[in-house]
């Protein structure tokens, strides 16, 4: 699809041009599997239960959080 | 959770019957428009009998997990909406809900029907997809609505 030129982040960021393609489902599933192994979870297994969206939302970003931080911490150690 | 326990999950539900809408990031995955998630979000018919179907289908596609057993009925249609469940292995979760505040219900979300590897998955539509997300505020939410509005021509209302 060539290049696209931007005279800022702000215009790359406001660019949407995003080409919509046959085989999403496939391509997401791929994309989050990359994803994953850049930055790998580690979640509570089994169910949790919340009263609103938000409540979900806000344990939702405490896990993500904790996620980055080791992950952030898995970078800066040495190999 | 790779792609096969994915599209096993998916089958399970077909079989069982579940009467669900595939809604959030994965959903626009289905119509082209891809980004990562953590999530997979299941809008459920809120009945006793369909969280039983799900509770099957989660059973069967992770070899009886015991936490399924978690996931009542009664939370959901009652004072839990929402409904988190981890698997027992793999980086994706489902937030299962039956309702999404004011905002829509299964009964209200136009949805279509997809496919992978065979097993047919409930979507819901770009439109509607962008009605769920416009309306939020969380800025990931609102970039997404912008991106449905601009890739699908689904116009401002």
């Amino acid at each position: 699809m060539g290049v696209t030129r931007f005279r800022s982040p702000e215009e790359m960021n406001a660019n949407l041009g995003l080409p919509v393609r046959k085989g999403g489902v496939e391509r997401f599933l791929r994309h989050c599997a990359r994803y994953w192994r850049l930055a790998p979870r580690i979640y509570p297994r089994g169910v949790f239960k919340f009263r609103s969206l938000e409540e979900a939302q806000r344990a939702r970003q405490q896990i993500s959080r904790e996620n980055a931080q080791r992950t952030r911490r898995r970078c800066a150690e040495p190999e | 959770m790779d792609r096969d326990e994915i599209v096993s999950v998916l089958k399970a539900l077909e079989e069982e019957g579940v009467q669900y809408v595939l809604i959030g990031a994965a959903a626009m995955g289905f119509h082209g428009l891809v980004r990562a998630t953590e999530a997979l979000d299941l809008l459920i018919h809120p009945t006793a009998e369909n969280v039983e179907g799900l509770k099957r289908a989660f059973r069967r596609a992770w070899d009886n997990d015991p936490n399924v057993e978690a996931i009542s009925a009664a939370d959901l249609l009652g004072e839990y909406p929402a409904v988190r469940y981890y698997p027992p292995s793999g980086d994706l979760y489902f937030d299962v809900l039956t309702r999404l505040g004011e905002m829509a219900s299964f009964a209200t979300v136009e949805s279509e029907l997809k496919e992978v590897d065979g097993v047919p998955v409930r979507v819901a539509t770009p439109l509607a997809l962008y009605r769920l997300k416009k309306g939020t505020v969380r800025p990931l939410h609102q970039h997404d609505a912008e991106m449905l509005r601009h890739a699908f021509n689904v116009g401002e209302e």
